[in-house]
């Protein structure tokens, strides 16, 4: 073999392997850079909303950013439990005793409350508004002042203010019980997090996240992979656990965090017990995982309520598969199939977890 | 079979001068670390790094929130709030986490060198 045949194929090869080379090397650079996703944050519902767009380009994005923000600042304005809103009109008139006509974005919202309650065996109620008001949750911040008289809770309590108490005629609202007053924020947030969502679909946009302090709707994905969702632990910083979307999911929290005020050392949260009046207690949070916002929201808050004893069969009755509840000695229950989604972030030695079929 | 041919040096020269680029394209970005993340309500986000200490000031829906990050730490000292939850909340230095002031619209966060999450329920 003469040596030049050889140098000749070195060179070709060489300006070959170069040319490979470099290009891998930009095309490995260019894979490397995560797919653009389009977030914005804007201020609705009294909190603070995150929008996440994936897949369209910007101008598009931020056209449905504007469009969602609308839609749910409207609701929100619509739905207020304490300015005066349509909701504050109807609660008015049922308190005089007339009946009220709805235009349908009411009634369906009004006839889902009653759905839901009904469900929850009454767990959730949102026709408990008094009580609401009677703790001073009606304002946006409540001061670190005594809570009320047992007294007045004890009379609310027996004035027995049920969804099943108001009669829904097609849209001629009415109510048999003048204690009822409709407050809507057990799943008004999950409704306003729905429409959200229908409201980017309308626009062609098929994965997105709709985060609405906390609570969120994810649909869709990035590009082939999955959302990844952080849930916050209810008494330290960072998450507690993480798990990623299946298509079109919502995640609801409800915490004993969340809002609450103090009073003689004595932490007094927002999530009150119907059937006491006060406080629900054993429960520090429960996060639901299930298709609609407005039925995740309903049902995180009346599983809260339900408490380590019944979160089970009030899960079960309001047809959610997938819970945890982190109960007041921090112990974690979950449902089978929740613990299927779930990636626990947790120390097992400290912290015992129960899992339910 | 041991001898070097002059492509042999060029392939060897060439990988040697990309080093340096390969290390800044890959491992650049994290000696910087954690960053902070500012937002605003209708505004754009503005990204700090976590390890320069800086105060800076934010307008928000109903002023100006006042923000400080020193020692690999942040923190809201003033903003035109009733509640000052957001004063409240104290340092942050961990990964992820969040204060927030609602009122004027304002929150603060560490977002770690993989932004693990898309978003984060509480």
């Amino acid at each position: 073999m003469s040596p030049l045949p050889r140098q000749r194929l070195t060179k070709r090869s060489f300006v070959n392997f170069v040319v490979i080379f470099f290009s891998l090397l930009f095309l490995s650079a260019c894979g490397q850079r995560p797919p653009q996703v389009y977030q914005q944050q804007v201020l609705a519902l009294g909190t603070l909303v995150d929008i996440s767009i994936y897949g369209v380009d910007e101008e598009q994005a931020a056209k449905a950013v504007t469009a969602v923000s609308n839609k749910m600042e409207a609701i929100h304005h619509n739905w207020h439990a304490w300015q005066p809103s349509k909701l504050t009109y109807i609660n008015q008139q049922l308190a005089a005793g007339s009946t009220v006509t709805l235009n349908p974005e009411q009634q369906q919202l009004i006839q889902t409350g009653i759905t839901l309650a009904k469900k929850s065996n009454d767990l959730f109620n949102p026709a408990a508004g008094k009580l609401i008001a009677l703790w001073g949750f009606h304002s946006d911040e409540r001061p670190d002042s005594a809570p009320p008289a047992a007294s007045d809770i004890e009379a609310l309590v027996q004035a027995d203010a049920r969804m099943s108490k108001l009669t829904l005629d097609g849209n001629q609202l009415g109510s048999t019980n003048p204690a009822v007053m409709i407050d809507v924020g057990g799943y008004a947030k999950g409704y306003a997090v729905d429409q959200g969502i229908a409201a980017l679909r309308r626009m062609g946009i098929s994965n997105a996240i709709i985060n609405a302090g906390g609570d969120l709707r994810a649909i869709g994905d990035k590009g082939g992979r999955p959302w990844r969702i952080g849930i916050r632990h209810p008494r330290q910083p960072g998450v507690i656990a993480s798990l990623e979307t299946h298509g079109d999911e919502s995640i609801f929290t409800s915490g004993d965090y969340e809002r609450y005020f103090e009073y003689q050392g004595q932490r007094f949260h927002h999530i009150i017990d119907p059937r006491t009046g006060r406080p629900a207690q054993g429960t520090r949070s429960v996060t639901i995982i299930h298709k609609d916002a407005s039925t995740a929201d309903a049902a995180a808050t009346a599983i809260f309520i339900a408490g380590p004893t019944l979160w089970r069969e009030t899960a079960r009755a309001m047809g959610i598969k997938e819970v945890m509840l982190i109960d007041a000695t921090g112990t974690i229950h979950m449902t089978e199939a929740m613990s299927q989604r779930v990636h626990l972030n947790i120390d097992t030695k400290t912290t015992k977890t129960i899992i339910v079929p | 079979m041991t001898r070097t041919t002059l492509a042999d040096k060029i392939v060897v020269t060439l990988a040697v001068l990309l080093l340096p680029f390969l290390y800044i394209e890959f491992w650049g970005n994290s000696s910087q670390g954690e960053v902070v993340q500012i937002r605003s309500a209708n505004s754009e986000t503005i990204t700090l790094p976590l390890d320069q200490d800086k105060q800076l000031k934010i307008a928000g829906a109903l002023g100006i929130s006042t923000i400080e990050i020193k020692d690999r730490q942040v923190r809201f000292i003033d903003s035109p709030c009733k509640g000052k939850q957001c004063i409240m909340t104290g340092w942050l230095n961990k990964d992820g986490q969040l204060a927030a002031c609602l009122p004027n619209g304002v929150t603060v966060q560490i977002i770690g060198r993989d932004h693990r999450f898309d978003a984060v329920n509480f």
